[in-house]
């Protein structure tokens, strides 16, 4: 199934392109720009520091900055996976990676969808716990991501 | 204070950018530094980006041989017939430094007496 995805004509044109890779790989890496730049930032925000700043505007910009980056890491990393569907798949650190998304993706939508936008309702025991959970797995997702190039398969 | 901190972070930046550009090995850290040449036949070929792999039995043993991204190779002439299993070839490039690993980074590679010169900025 993964060899059939990596034989689909789009993907094979991917695999064999420069330019048309360098730009899913530049977009891959601006999303994550985007992802981490904000999720760390509005993180620290959440678990006490900066109190003076309020946090319903920073939420909103950063939050939604970072919605998109997630967005747009995830639309060219199916890309980037789907040309090396099987290597990928099978590499140790690769299930860790999307474990780590995944857990920073599920609680953001857990606490959003509690507390709305702008989590202007939400208690700060759970701002704190949302903040230092999304802190800690984006960070790890980067880290895993960029360990894929600097770890065997075998 | 402030001030003073820009100017020690700007210097340090352009401290490290300086080191960077004698390192802008990017794809070459792991390797030795020297070349081998690798005599063998190709067993197997996954090309592509973001770099091309070949399976090359030389006298038994298994090598693997990093060839270049789609255009590198291109750029020279080599197709994916070139990489054919049966293909023989010559390659002369950087091997891993943990030599053990049987790795090979191609940076010149041989086939039919025909030379094609995948890093020309390196010997």
């Amino acid at each position: 199934m993964l060899a059939a995805l990596e034989a689909l004509p789009p993907v094979e044109a991917l695999r064999f392109s420069r330019w048309s890779y360098a730009a899913v790989s530049a977009g891959h890496v601006l999303g994550i720009a985007l992802l981490v730049g904000g999720a760390v930032p509005l993180s620290l925000r959440l678990l006490g520091f900066f109190p003076s700043v309020p946090l319903a505007g920073l939420v909103r910009i950063l939050a939604g900055t970072a919605g998109a980056g997630l967005a747009l890491a995830l639309l060219t990393g199916i890309l980037l996976f789907a040309t090396r569907a099987a290597e990928y798949a099978g590499h140790p650190l690769f299930p860790v990676k999307l474990a780590f998304v995944g857990i920073g993706a599920a609680s953001a939508i857990q606490i959003h969808w509690r507390y709305g936008r702008d989590l202007s309702t939400a208690p700060k025991r759970d701002l704190r716990r949302a903040g230092a959970v999304s802190c800690l797995s984006w960070i790890a997702a980067l880290a895993m991501g960029r360990l894929l190039a600097f770890v065997d398969i075998d | 204070m402030r001030h003073i901190a820009a100017v020690i972070g700007l210097a340090a930046l352009a401290i490290v950018q300086a080191g960077g550009l004698a390192w802008a090995h990017h794809g070459w850290s792991w390797t030795t530094g020297g070349n081998i040449e690798l005599i063998g036949i190709v067993k197997s070929a996954k090309l592509g980006m973001p770099h091309g792999v070949l399976e090359v039995d030389a006298e038994g043993e298994v090598w693997t041989v990093e060839v270049g991204q789609p255009w590198r190779n291109e750029r020279v002439g080599l197709t994916p017939d070139h990489f054919a299993p049966g293909v023989e070839l010559k390659i002369v490039g950087e091997p891993s430094a943990n030599l053990g690993d049987k790795l090979l980074k191609a940076e010149r590679i041989y086939i039919e007496g025909k030379e094609y010169v995948l890093y020309p900025n390196r010997s």
